[in-house]
């Protein structure tokens, strides 16, 4: 039993009523420390027609330590990994800018906008960021071409 | 025997995942034992130690829908003990899981389970059922037949007989350690669930196909479907290594071949012949680093020459003025020297004198009188030994009589309190007028410390012969195997296999191989801080190895007994651990250390309204062998909601859990060994800085080093108050930058390699200094971020002295 179960239990009815568009959440009672969630890629972003699948994952030590969002689904973003963790390590979820009254749904928001608009100043994928600056469309065109391969 | 008529399935056991491992040193050699209702006895080969053996063994058996198929698991080292050695165990109906009349072929995944006898269980099972009969039998993996345990015959398992008492198997009561069964191919924390391991099809080979490559070791990825342990984004890594996340998540390699563990990954024009010499040349930096380090009373310390040294001293002259005062060296005596006692001459042609009855080196020419030190100037590079006749300090105080020994050395007695001492009660205090406040009391603690009866060497010897490549092993026996007051006895190392006489080198040598071994996160007992990447902490899930506590109580031992025989361990621990040992209370800015997120936070929680915002309760989290548990910050805390008004008590109590709760069982088993040795009277006259220079010694810091390495904040390198600062620094002894370092960095350690790898909590952080506060203020630290504010000081007088009061009263770590 978690001890921040009633926190999250909050927080989820807080989601719930508020959900980002486009974004469903799997809550599982029994495992309320690891949320699932659906999101369907932004209409007014190149990953538009996708379905990516997330968790978000409460650390013990939460509401001190941030919970951590990883894309289970592939993604070609520059603040996302490309790696096998699909991790997201930015602005409120870096566990040295973090602070404890932080909300999950603001977590929520903070990825829809990323999708939307990717933040290249602070990107884990040095390489992609580039890309996004100096040729936009190369970008969008990989970008789209994994939301066909990966995420339908 | 084998069940009624023809077999009508085929059941191939294919392999184990993530055993349990009751040894710590040695991995187990498991087989599978598979039976159907108790009968048709089938048993796999043995496959030499792992976790995650692979067998891909096939046996037809007859079976019905009511058939009970059980597969067991078992260490055939334990095998052979009795019924030890068992790892788990699963079940399945026979109808519950295949059709036998419409035939089929089955991919099980199981859970191992637990016995009657409640031995804890970890991993699963594969194995498939196939009703196809047709195709040719699997042969075993790997192994010749002869490895084939019988199961019938415990004890005639390899052809012993079993018959006699001559044979009897040796009960090891101790894990043993052999090297090549060091604790490979797991991941060091029990607790981190992986469960892509085997949901992901890819490491589990199907039943007649090749085995997957990663078998031949045993070993399965751990990371996902992306990249396995031995590989990453950059490629595979050299044979023998292996990619593992610590409890913070850091990446770190472990070479199994070396059994080193390293934060560096393994380049792509990595050699081995190169690798090992550049391991090499390390430890020779951290050797000559550990034997550099000293106390400020050692007189036949540290720094002292020994029969056994081959290391040339290091060049130039700044640290054999430094070693004069920690040594007290004097200019030669004349006539005679007392029986006994001979002359030496190290390499370099210094002089140095052997006392064949005590078995101690010096400096000191025991055929002066003793000599009083005072430490000179300001200047360490032109600092002298200024000396003066013992005659002319006056007489001793009441009570006390000086001696003279049987070699004609001096020692004082106070029959007050019946004590005898080497050090001259006149010494402290009148005559170290140059000697900063502190560093006299850390001095006269250690006189006084020293002096204590309970710290004296008793007469007779203590023998300990260990095998270099098996130190850590050895060290436990033949350390365990030894009372308290045996310990107490001169120590005489031997190492197996090489001449030498143990005059204070040899014992360097061990306490320096051994703390390199016991610390190694290796082991799992101890892990590195949050802090940065070399400060030690307890592992609070050592709990996998089942042997740990007695190995605590063994490390407590080997740091008293490095103490009590004036020894440096090469290590460094975090705060909060050097304030368990001195049973003082931990604080919240202790966390700093521990999690410096968790301690930023903690203070949000102080410093802020938490009305509605936190929602917590006076309870937290921990994970045990994968299992989240809830535990109570006190009776009932669960319900007890954490307002405004009691969030000081809430802070209180999660960091008392953190830093000491967590590891309770692991510290009393630590500080028990530890305290056989060093009372606890005596060692709490230090404060937790002390006590790290205690137990590590001082380093000699090289200030060139730590001046090239140093960033600056609202300062230039130009500006007069950084020369001032650096003009001061050189100006200090060893031991007062060390407590600079202490105070700036929250440890007195430096990196192997220098200030250039100095870490931060969050990665490599070079030692910066800023300009913050005002003149009339002290300066202040963020250990954190090996930070120091310094305030712009308008001379060099006022800029010493500040920084001399907060090195000075400071006292704690962690200065934020």
């Amino acid at each position: 039993m978690a001890a921040a179960r009633k926190r999250i239990l909050k927080e989820y009815t807080e989601c719930s009523n508020d959900t980002p568009p486009g974004m469903k959440i799997n809550f599982d009672e029994q495992n309320m420390t690891e949320w699932e969630i659906l999101m369907d890629g932004p209409e007014q972003s190149v990953y538009s027609g996708g379905h990516f699948k997330l968790r978000l994952t409460f650390p013990n030590e939460y509401p001190f330590k941030p919970p951590v969002v990883s894309f289970k689904t592939k993604i070609y973003h520059p603040n996302i990994s490309n790696d096998d963790k699909g991790s997201m390590c930015l602005g409120m979820l870096r566990p040295d800018a973090w602070k404890p009254p932080n909300k999950v749904i603001s977590v929520l928001h903070l990825v829809r906008t990323l999708l939307i608009e990717p933040n290249v100043d602070d990107a884990i994928e040095a390489s992609i960021a580039g890309e996004f600056k100096d040729n936009k469309k190369g970008f969008e065109k990989t970008a789209k071409e994994w939301v066909k391969q990966y995420a339908k | 025997m084998d069940g009624a008529g023809q077999p009508n399935l085929r059941v191939t056991i294919i392999a184990a995942d993530g055993l349990y491992k009751r040894d710590v040193f040695r991995f187990p050699d498991p087989f599978a034992v598979a039976t159907v209702n108790g009968e048709q006895t089938r048993t796999t080969s043995v496959i030499k130690k792992t976790l995650n053996p692979y067998w891909n063994e096939s046996f037809d058996m007859r079976v019905t829908e009511e058939s009970v198929l059980a597969v067991q698991i078992f260490d055939q080292k334990k095998f052979k003990k009795k019924d030890q050695g068992f790892l788990g165990v699963i079940n399945v109906r026979i109808g519950s899981v295949i059709d036998l009349d419409a035939g089929g072929d089955e991919m099980l995944t199981r859970d191992l389970k637990k016995s009657n006898d409640n031995m804890v269980v970890h991993g699963k099972l594969i194995l498939n059922l196939s009703t196809n009969l047709a195709t040719p039998i699997n042969p075993p993996a790997q192994g010749p037949p002869t490895n084939r345990p019988s199961v019938s015959a415990h004890s005639s398992v390899n052809g012993l007989p079993a018959q006699g008492m001559a044979t009897p198997v040796p009960q090891q009561s101790a894990p043993s350690l052999h090297p090549d069964t060091y604790p490979g191919n797991r991941n060091p924390i029990p607790t981190q669930p992986t469960p892509q391991r085997l949901s992901q099809p890819t490491p589990v080979a199907p039943p007649n196909s090749l085995p997957p490559p990663h078998s031949a070791n045993g070993a399965q990825p751990r990371s996902g479907p992306g990249f396995s342990a031995f590989e990453d984004a950059q490629g595979r890594l050299p044979p023998g290594w292996e990619r593992r996340e610590d409890h913070l998540g850091r990446t770190y390699y472990v070479d199994h071949n070396t059994r080193q563990t390293t934060w560096i990954r393994p380049g792509a024009g990595f050699n081995e012949a190169d690798q090992r010499t550049a391991l090499a040349a390390q430890t020779q930096v951290e050797r000559t680093r550990h034997q550099n380090r000293m106390l400020p009373e050692d007189r036949t310390g540290a720094n002292s020459p020994t029969l056994s040294d081959r290391q040339p001293s290091p060049p130039g002259g700044t640290a054999n003025a430094v070693s004069m005062m920690a040594t007290g060296a004097t200019t030669a005596g004349t006539g005679e020297l007392p029986s006994g006692w001979e002359q030496r001459h190290t390499p370099e042609g210094r002089a140095y004198f052997v006392d064949h009855n005590t078995r101690t080196t010096t400096w000191v020419d025991p055929r002066r009188q003793q000599y009083i030190r005072m430490y000179g100037g300001q200047n360490a590079n032109n600092s002298t030994i200024q000396q003066q006749p013992v005659s002319q300090l006056g007489p001793l105080p009441s009570g006390w009589e000086m001696r003279l020994t049987n070699t004609a050395r001096v020692y004082f007695v106070d029959h007050n309190t019946k004590t005898t001492t080497w050090d001259d009660p006149r010494l402290p205090s009148s005559l170290d007028q140059n000697v900063p406040q502190y560093k006299r009391d850390f001095r006269r603690k250690l006189i006084y410390f020293r002096s204590q009866p309970a710290l004296r060497i008793v007469s007779g010897q203590c023998h300990v012969k260990v095998r270099r490549t098996h130190i850590f092993e050895d060290s436990y026996h033949e350390i365990m195997r030894q009372s308290a007051a045996d310990l107490k006895k001169r120590l005489m190392i031997k190492f197996d296999g090489e001449d030498g006489l143990d005059y204070g080198g040899l014992s360097r040598e061990f306490f320096f191989l051994l703390s390199h071994e016991m610390f190694n996160p290796f082991y799992c007992l101890f892990e590195y801080s949050a802090h940065d990447n070399y400060t030690l902490q307890i592992n609070p899930h050592s709990g996998i190895n089942p042997e740990h506590l007695n190995y605590f109580k063994f490390i407590g031992r080997v740091v008293g007994l490095a103490i009590f025989h004036r020894r440096f361990l090469d290590a460094f621990f975090i705060g909060a651990f050097y304030k368990m040992i001195l049973r003082k209370k931990v604080a919240l800015q202790d966390m700093e250390g521990v999690d410096a997120d968790f301690h930023r936070n903690l203070e949000w929680m102080l410093n802020n309204d938490i009305t509605d915002a936190l929602e917590l309760t006076f309870s937290t989290e921990d994970e045990r062998f994968g299992e989240t548990v809830s535990i109570e910050l006190k009776p009932g805390g669960e319900e007890i909601e954490v307002t405004n008004e009691n969030k000081r008590e809430y802070v209180d109590l999660i960091t008392e859990w953190r830093i000491e709760k967590r590891v309770e069982e692991q510290f009393s088993a630590f500080i028990s060994g530890f305290h056989e040795l060093i009372p606890a009277d005596l060692v709490n006259v230090f404060d937790e800085r002390e006590l790290e220079l205690l137990i590590g010694g001082i380093a000699d810091i090289d200030v060139d080093d730590w001046k090239k390495h140093t960033d600056y904040r609202g300062y230039t390198e130009n500006d007069e108050v950084i020369a001032n600062f650096w003009k001061c620094i050189r100006s200090w002894d060893a031991e007062q930058k060390s407590r600079l370092l202490q105070f700036a960095t929250g440890t007195s350690r430096i990196p192997v390699n220098g200030f250039k790898d100095l870490q931060g909590s969050d990665g490599p952080r070079r030692f910066t200094i800023e300009k913050a506060g005002e003149p009339n203020q002290l300066p202040k630290s963020h250990t954190c971020f090996n930070r120091l504010d310094l305030p712009p000081y308008k001379s060099f007088d006022a800029l010493n002295g500040k920084l001399t009061i907060a090195v000075e009263e400071t006292v704690g770590f962690g200065q934020e």
